[in-house]
């Protein structure tokens, strides 16, 4: 049994089920209603999404707040939809601040789909059990790995990721040739042994 | 099963949202077929899990909670009920489905050869065209260089070119300067989509296939 440490409220059940304080806020939402848990969650998280909303700088602080309201209602309406056996509440919550951060930069650019950002995730949900708990700790695995990152590469991933910016236009910002932003994202995933298939 | 897949900067940028809609749409896609690349988006998106973990927090005032706490009661929690069965792997995936509104056959094709016709989807993306191609069975696309990129999904049937044979939930990304014909396979229709860099070259773009080199290739 892999113990996986004792940051951020984070422990291993005997049985190998990981739960963590946001996972039984979320599962008291669903159950309950529960308010008291929302506003736990509530203060844990929007600060990570006002942080997230923010990044880059693109958006004013009246939109970051309102990105916030519009994910932490999306938490509320969808608690019931969250699987802890599948992932963590962290990675969920990320999931929909993602997608709700996408889908406000396409309305603020005026930008007319008729896709919203939660239709790209895939239908297929039918993972096998076992595949779930390997996911999940893989998942595991790669959030405590990030920390042992060389910061060069930690500072593209985060251009990535918490900025929504491409390759491209990392390279651009930071003045670095795009191969080089390539193959540091690349180095920095296969450190965090991400599997995916050779093309 | 897939045997060519999205490059793995497309599927970091698809798993941090930073891709494009209609490139993303099509990796989604491809995602809907393989099972192995929808487990490595799932590790990727750990990534952005972790970063989003570990930002600096910004403060948020209980003036926004209780704006927030306000709302709930028009904001019921939805009742889930786990996924039903989806259908089968090679089906249309619902998210071009959406797009297409109907089936291929409902789709306004044009004619660019006798053995080629296309069909523009909406996806609003201004950076990319989406379309959807039809190359009838043992076809041949006119041998082509890219403006730009060309990221191709087969949806039925396959096609061959320089690099190998691609089926159903094959992903095929190339470059300006490649250069490639790819020929439908011999038994079968093949229908695939196709996202194109550039719309404003559209015009350039749909010319192409109608200059004097190409109409003599397509006879």
């Amino acid at each position: 049994m892999q113990v996986v440490g004792e940051k951020q409220n984070v422990w291993t059940a005997p049985t190998g089920r990981r739960t963590d304080e946001w996972s039984e806020c979320l599962t008291q939402i669903a159950e309950h209603e529960d308010r008291a848990a929302f506003t736990r969650l509530f203060r844990h998280f929007a600060p990570l999404i006002k942080a997230f909303a923010l990044s880059g700088s693109t958006m004013s602080a009246t939109h970051a707040d309102e990105l916030v309201q519009e994910v932490m209602l999306k938490v509320w309406q969808k608690a019931g939809a969250f699987n802890p056996e599948k992932a963590a509440a962290s990675t969920w919550v990320y999931t929909i601040a993602r997608n709700c951060r996408t889908d406000m930069f396409r309305r603020l650019q005026k930008f007319d789909t008729p896709l919203a950002a939660e239709d790209f995730t895939p239908e297929q949900d039918g993972e096998e059990p076992f595949a779930q708990l390997q996911s999940k700790r893989s998942g595991e695995r790669i959030r405590e790995m990030m920390a042992d990152l060389p910061a060069d590469q930690t500072q593209i991933l985060a251009k990535v990721y918490m900025e929504g910016k491409s390759h491209a236009e990392a390279a651009a910002e930071l003045d670095l040739p795009l191969g080089t932003v390539k193959s540091r994202v690349r180095l920095a995933i296969q450190k965090l042994q991400v599997q995916f298939e050779r093309v | 099963m897939a045997t060519f897949h999205p490059q793995l900067e497309l599927l970091t940028e698809h798993a941090a949202g930073s891709l494009s809609v209609a490139q993303s749409a099509c990796v989604a896609a491809h995602l809907n077929y393989c099972a192995e690349c929808r487990h490595s988006v799932v590790q990727l998106q750990n990534i952005g899990t972790a970063l989003f973990e570990s930002a600096d927090p910004v403060p948020v005032g209980d003036v926004l909670l209780n704006r927030v706490l306000a709302r709930l009661d028009e904001e019921a929690p939805l009742h889930h009920s786990s996924p039903a069965d989806q259908a089968g792997s090679n089906a249309t995936p619902a998210l071009l489905q959406r797009l297409m509104q109907g089936d291929f056959s409902d789709l306004p094709w044009r004619k660019v050869t006798d053995a080629l016709r296309i069909t523009r989807l909406q996806t609003g993306d201004p950076n990319y065209e989406f379309a959807l191609y039809h190359i009838k069975a043992g076809g041949v696309i006119p041998d082509h260089g890219h403006r730009g990129s060309e990221m191709t999904l087969i949806l039925e049937g396959g096609f061959s070119d320089d690099r190998g044979t691609y089926h159903p939930g094959d992903f095929t990304y190339r470059r300006q300067e490649d250069e490639h014909a790819p020929q439908a396979l011999a038994d079968q229709d093949c229908i695939c989509l196709a996202v194109l860099d550039a719309p404003l070259r559209f015009t350039g773009w749909k010319y192409r296939w109608m200059n004097p080199f190409l109409r003599l290739h397509a006879g």
